[in-house]
């Protein structure tokens, strides 16, 4: 139950972003309407084998890191050296890629934050960080070397557990910070993220918790776009600047990436009380199911009532819509017609930074709500690279009987979905992503108003 | 097999464990205990005993491990062992 008066406030964030050394340079493209994604060697080494060979992936060495490979197992990388030693020994020791990305965005964020060793170290803080995969890098050499090549199970070493777990990354950032208030992971898929957060200021909306280390990461791992590939749900036949595109005609899938999004929310009058910087304060979150069955194809009806329970009979309406805009032919068009139906046709813009980074899965909801957060902070309006040319035909959806959404084809929403980066003043943004399932999440943040 | 020569062997192989101390290791004796003074994590037993099957090619039981003691002279004794035994 909500505690009447109770609100959150975000007053850290951090990760690890492609092609990108800090939150700065991070920021910094974005604005700059720079694309991060790259031809991917690793995956174009497969040759026919494989369909897309695009991502925007961040490589060990990009992050600092220096994998050890074991002696005993083939092709298992047995822990990491932080070249940069911002993690102990002892904490690199159980975690894979992706937990140690989550490790540094954490700290990265509890700098953000200002927090105290008592705060970071209370029972009234949590950590709340999911991820979209397992541990696969981990996985796939520990299992090959025990189930192919027969080797015992010692082979791999007594970490392939705590590695490969599925709330490892939480887990490896509780042990690194060592909070004494809820660990836990939530998972849904590509909306993993934005539920993290989600999740994490229901804790602290409701009581249970004063502070909260949230978000969600996806660590690179070529496991992990073979299944999407295989899928044949991949951009392919672009560029790799150009490989997505959401909204735009021509799209034909999203691009495969991997990144990590932490952020750092905390009460709001215990954040103002100790004079923190407020990045934005959370309105409401809310999620939902679409309920039809159906694993993959996303839902008009199911995105209204997401829309529903986040305004909640509120008046209060965003200036921008941080759309989850993945670049799929069916998914963009019934967003932005969802979208268009609850918000109207003029008075605010759309947002669709996987233009810039492609989709990362398990981060994408949490490292979006950080580009939502760095455009209340530069009141910019983040770009949607490549939508050059919007459907001027109705899409299928719109001609089926019964259809009671916008009638127009989407290049009648022109003026709402920006190429460039533009600046105005933006108060409220509504972020949006849904995953496999059927799941919808939804959250507001605003800017603080003084 | 010397034993002061398995104890060297056993100290390259602690070097790798990036978890112990590197500097702990410059007095490493038959009586010292891999827990108690080198502050080894126990989870890393089982991967610094894999590694001594593959350095001195013995190959121990489930019962040799299960019933390893924690010093620098039980897993001495029973590569010997080992050694002897097969």
């Amino acid at each position: 139950m909500q505690i009447a008066g109770r609100r959150v406030a975000v007053v850290g964030m951090g990760g690890a972003f492609p092609d990108c050394a800090n939150l700065a340079e991070f920021s910094d493209k974005l604005f700059s309407g720079k694309s991060l994604v790259r031809e991917w060697g690793e995956a174009a080494a497969h040759g026919k084998n494989i369909r897309s060979t695009v991502s925007g992936y961040i490589t060990e060495a990009e992050m600092g890191l220096e994998p050890i490979y074991s002696t005993l197992a083939e092709n298992y990388p047995e822990t990491y050296i932080d070249k940069l030693k911002r993690i102990p020994d002892a904490n690199l020791s159980t975690a894979d890629v992706g937990s140690i990305w989550s490790m540094l965005g954490s700290l990265d964020a509890i700098k953000m934050a200002g927090w105290t060793e008592a705060e970071t170290q209370s029972g009234q803080t949590g950590v709340v960080i999911g991820s979209g995969g397992a541990g696969h890098v981990i996985l796939r050499s520990a299992w090959h070397n025990f189930f192919e090549l027969g080797k015992k199970t010692r082979a791999a070493g007594s970490h392939t557990v705590d590695r490969a777990m599925v709330y490892r990354d939480a887990a490896n950032v509780s042990c690194l910070i060592k909070n004494k208030g809820v660990c836990e992971s939530i998972g849904s898929a590509c909306a993993t993220g934005l539920g993290n957060i989600g999740y994490a200021y229901r804790l602290i909306r409701y009581g249970l918790q004063d502070r909260a280390i949230a978000g969600g990461v996806e660590g690179t791992s070529l496991e992990t776009f073979i299944g999407f590939d295989a899928m044949q749900v991949l951009s392919r036949g672009f560029s790799p600047l150009e490989s997505s595109r959401p909204f735009d005609v021509n799209r034909n899938g999203f691009v495969c990436s991997f990144g990590c999004g932490i952020v750092a929310l905390e009460e709001y009058e215990m954040a103002k009380a100790r004079g923190a910087h407020i990045l934005g304060v959370i309105d409401n979150y809310f999620n939902n199911s679409d309920g039809d069955g159906n694993m993959f194809f996303p839902s008009f009806s199911g995105q209204k009532k997401l829309w529903e329970g986040l305004l909640d009979n509120s008046e209060l309406r965003p200036d921008v819509v941080k759309v989850h805009g993945t670049s799929t032919p069916v998914g963009d068009a019934i967003e932005l017609l969802s979208v268009v139906d609850v918000m109207g046709e003029k008075g605010y813009h759309i947002s669709a930074p996987k233009s810039q980074f492609g989709h990362m899965l398990g981060a994408a909801g949490s490292v979006e709500f950080i580009t939502a957060l760095l455009m209340l902070q530069q009141q910019k309006v983040l770009p949607c690279l490549n939508a050059v040319t919007l459907n001027p035909e109705l899409e299928a959806i719109q001609k089926t009987i019964g259809w009671k959404g916008p009638v127009k084809p989407l290049e009648a929403y022109r003026d709402l979905i920006l190429q460039e980066t533009i600046s105005k003043e933006i108060n409220r943004i509504v972020c949006l992503n849904y995953g496999f399932g059927g799941t919808n999440s939804a959250i507001s943040v605003s800017r603080e108003l003084l | 097999m010397e034993r002061q020569e398995i104890i060297d062997g056993l100290v390259e192989i602690l070097k790798t464990v990036r978890t112990i101390d590197p500097q702990k290791l410059n007095k490493v004796t038959e009586e010292t205990d891999f827990i108690a003074d080198l502050n080894t994590p126990s989870t890393e037993m089982i991967n610094i005993a894999a590694k001594a099957e593959q350095k001195f090619d013995v190959e121990f039981d489930d019962d040799d491990i299960d019933n390893l003691g924690s010093k620098v002279k039980d897993i001495v004794d029973l590569i010997l062992t080992v050694k002897e035994r097969e």
